[in-house]
């Protein structure tokens, strides 16, 4: 038995570094389908606009109110410094550079990813188990071109949009709690944003809005399409997602911030 | 609203969609109180099971601890990477970057991400599995053997949830501390020894850091297990019951 | 004796029970029948209080049940055995551990005891050897086994059977109609049994009731039912239709 314990930690530690390659292969292989699609560019009308409505629409207030505390926080974390040194005027840009760089793309990503990732790898895994998959394919219809074509446009767009509004949304939270309870005034605050933010720090968000759109939406559908076993099954695969979606957005971050930089 | 259709023609139709969301609102708020009460009722009042807690502190906190562990972690480049920049450009002096990373760590970051990391990896688990409960009228089941859902399923998850929460937190900023610390001496020649510098940290940040940590770690299983218990709708409401969760990482500081 | 009186549950705005009324002596077993979805399920679920009524008065041995706070209502539900029309089974535990539990919950009998009932039951319901697995590995079939063997383990004075026989093959399914007559027989037992095998509860039902889209269509004796001459009730009775359906 002695010599069976570093064998049985080998297995383990094998089957769970395969369970890990699988996923990362099947995400690679919904990645290829969705190039394959895109050139020239293959998705149904229809199905993205309804998507873009349930994505934007239903997201939106909850992407508003998230905004909101979170440029209030990042003011009050950054009042105890300015309130230490007296440089109120940098009270603006500690706020605004920290939520357009990397908050704001980060907690909104993460929302949606809970939210619109999580949805559509329910959706997608309720279809697949009640077979409503291999229906599609019996009626000769493509279900990467129906389904997940519609799906990637769709969030990459509408992570881009509620990235553009939740920033600004965070700023004027930021402003208001500045007003109130640090009391420096707006005017004060959108000028320190103004001088001391510059247009790459602004775009620097956005292309991360457009990885974790991606990402979220290539990772949400590969672990729909994958569920098996029915409505556990499901369960486990939005499960998967999220977590999925999470590493992903996290390691996205870093490597975009090393090279804009 | 909906009691007078005919009589009230555009007052209904200015005040009905302001008015729906907030009773729908209302409702969430009023099951998550209500299930918080009863959860800290029977978690002091009755006598709870050992093993089923043990299962739970496994399932919630063992297994969390790669993802942790590699979300906080890139987290933590992220942040050293982006202030150490900042600092270059501006100030040229990163003296006292360890221990400003190490403060906002403590105060802001590794209590509300890790919550947010338990919310996604746990919650929505929980959620779906007490939602399949309920579907397949399980819940009506433990109800009949006089059972209540509440102290049997609730009340495991949520003492296991509060002490692993507090554990990955502190798991979460040692990690995140190593990883800022790695990145700030490759990237931007900080010295290790002047990277730990404890100096802004007082018993003040410590505390807040772990009182964050056990309110989100009660909040979590309260607000999953709350979602999961109102699930109707087959096997699409199972899928849909984890949105409430996200609500947990909206109330920080 | 339970009293159920004036039912009415709506859904969503859609009635789904309106205005039950009906009686189930002590000692005697109710035989549910009516179309999917008519409310049968439903409205045992209101009798355990499992289910809230929007106007209505249950009443079992006198207690009126809907004014019970959740303590007493756990008292109540001891008393009641209830086989679940999905099975209900506790997928996290074994089949032992799903009919030892509510033996546990009640607490009055040590591990050994309960063992040997466990034993005993699984026996009775002709699954000798299966405690050891679980709910997911068995068919339909043994799970409604288990489930009843679940439900009347206790002993309890009041069972509720869901359709106790869906899916079930003839020989199984009279195996347990058996098993339901003796605990009217032989237990005493007070019992409702909603069922689509009209020739399988004949024998075992004092009384029927015939719900149709949330109404009552039809509630009396044996006697009462062969005679009645209202369309849908004798479609149910005699299995088939000489006009077209209500």
């Amino acid at each position: 038995m002695s010599s069976a314990a570093p064998q049985r930690l080998f297995e383990r530690l094998g089957a769970g570094f395969m369970s890990y390659a699988q996923e990362v292969g099947g995400v690679t292989l919904v990645i290829w389908e969705v190039i394959k699609h895109a050139v020239p560019p293959r998705l149904d009308g229809p199905e993205t606009w309804r998507n873009m409505y349930r994505v934007g629409v239903k997201s939106f207030p909850i992407v508003v109110v998230t905004a909101i505390l979170v440029g209030a926080i990042m003011v009050i974390q950054s009042g105890m410094y300015i309130e230490q040194y007296g440089a109120y005027g940098l009270l603006g840009w500690g706020a605004g550079y920290s939520i357009f760089r990397e908050v704001g793309p980060i907690m909104i990503g993460l929302m949606f990813s809970g939210r619109v990732g999580a949805n559509n790898t329910a959706e997608l895994g309720t279809m697949k188990v009640t077979d409503q998959i291999d229906a599609l394919r019996a009626l000769a219809i493509d279900p990467i071109g129906y389904l997940v074509m519609p799906r990637v446009f769709t969030m990459i767009v509408m992570m881009l949009l509620l990235v553009v509004v939740g920033d600004f949304v965070a700023l004027l939270g930021g402003a208001i709690t500045s007003r109130y309870l640090l009391n420096v005034s707006m005017e004060l605050f959108a000028w320190s944003v103004i001088t001391y933010i510059g247009l790459p720090d602004f775009l620097h968000g956005l292309y991360k809005a457009v990885a974790f759109g991606f990402a979220i939406a290539v990772i949400s559908c590969h672990f729909g399409l994958r569920t098996s076993g029915g409505a556990v099954g499901v369960g486990r695969s939005v499960n998967a997602s999220v977590v999925g979606s999470a590493i992903a957005i996290f390691v996205l971050d870093y490597f975009i911030t090393y090279l804009d930089s | 609203m909906a009691t007078e259709p005919q009589t009230n023609g555009w007052q209904e139709r200015v005040l009905a969609p302001i008015g729906e969301p907030m009773l729908e609102v209302y409702e969430i708020v009023r099951g998550i109180a209500s299930t918080f009460m009863l959860t800290i009722y029977y978690t002091l009042n009755r006598k709870k099971r050992r093993e089923a807690i043990a299962e739970q502190l496994f399932e919630i906190g063992n297994k969390s601890v790669m993802f942790i562990a590699f979300t906080l972690g890139f987290l933590g480049m992220i942040l050293i990477y982006q202030a150490g920049y900042q600092a270059m450009r501006i100030t040229g002096d990163l003296q006292m970057l360890g221990a400003l990373f190490l403060q906002l760590l403590l105060r802001v970051f590794a209590p509300t991400i890790t919550a947010m990391m338990l919310a996604t990896r746990v919650g929505s688990g929980i959620a779906a599995q007490i939602g399949s409960m309920v579907v397949t009228e399980q819940v009506d089941a433990l109800k009949m053997c006089a059972a209540q859902p509440i102290q049997y399923l609730v009340v495991p998850r949520f003492i296991a949830s509060t002490i692993m929460s507090v554990v990955l937190t502190i798991f979460a900023v040692l990690v995140a501390y190593v990883a800022g610390a790695i990145v700030a001496n490759t990237a931007f020649n900080v010295n290790f020894y002047t990277f730990w510098n404890l100096s802004f940290i007082g018993w003040f940040d410590v505390i807040i850091c772990l009182t964050k940590a056990v309110a989100y770690g009660m909040a979590i299983p309260v607000i999953a297990c709350q979602a999961g218990l109102v699930v109707t709708g087959g096997s699409e409401g199972v899928g849909r019951g984890h949105r409430p969760q996200w609500c947990t990482a909206v109330w920080p500081s | 004796m339970i009293v159920i009186d004036g039912i009415t549950k709506t859904h969503f705005g859609r009635p789904v029970l309106e205005d039950v009324s009906l009686e189930i002596p002590t000692g005697s077993n109710l035989g549910l029948m009516g179309p999917g979805g008519a409310g049968k399920s439903l409205l045992l679920k209101i009798v355990c209080a499992l289910v809230r009524p929007d106007r209505g008065k249950i009443t079992i041995d006198g207690v009126d049940v809907l004014s019970l706070d959740e303590i007493e209502l756990a008292e109540l539900r001891f008393r009641i055995g209830m086989l679940f029309q999905n099975y209900a089974l506790f997928d996290f535990m074994t089949v032992s551990e799903n009919i030892a539990f509510p033996l546990r919950q009640e607490g009055k009998l040590n591990d050994a005891q309960i063992k040997a009932a466990v034993d005993g039951i699984l026996e009775t319901v002709g699954l000798p050897g299966i405690g050891h697995q679980f709910p997911n590995e068995l068919s339909g079939g043994m799970k409604k086994r288990v489930s009843f063997a679940r439900a009347v383990l206790p002993e309890p004075p009041i069972v509720f059977y869901d359709d106790p026989t869906a899916g079930l093959d003839p020989v199984t399914s009279s195996k347990i109609f058996l098993l339901l007559k003796d605990m009217r027989d032989k237990r005493g037992v007070t019992s409702a049994t909603i069922s689509h095998d009209i020739q399988g509860i004949k024998d075992i039902c004092d009384n029927f009731a015939l719900l149709d889209r949330g109404k009552l269509v039809f509630y009396g004796n044996r006697q009462a039912i062969e005679q009645s001459d209202i369309p849908i009730v004798r479609q149910f009775w005699d299995g088939f239709s000489d006009d077209e359906l209500g």
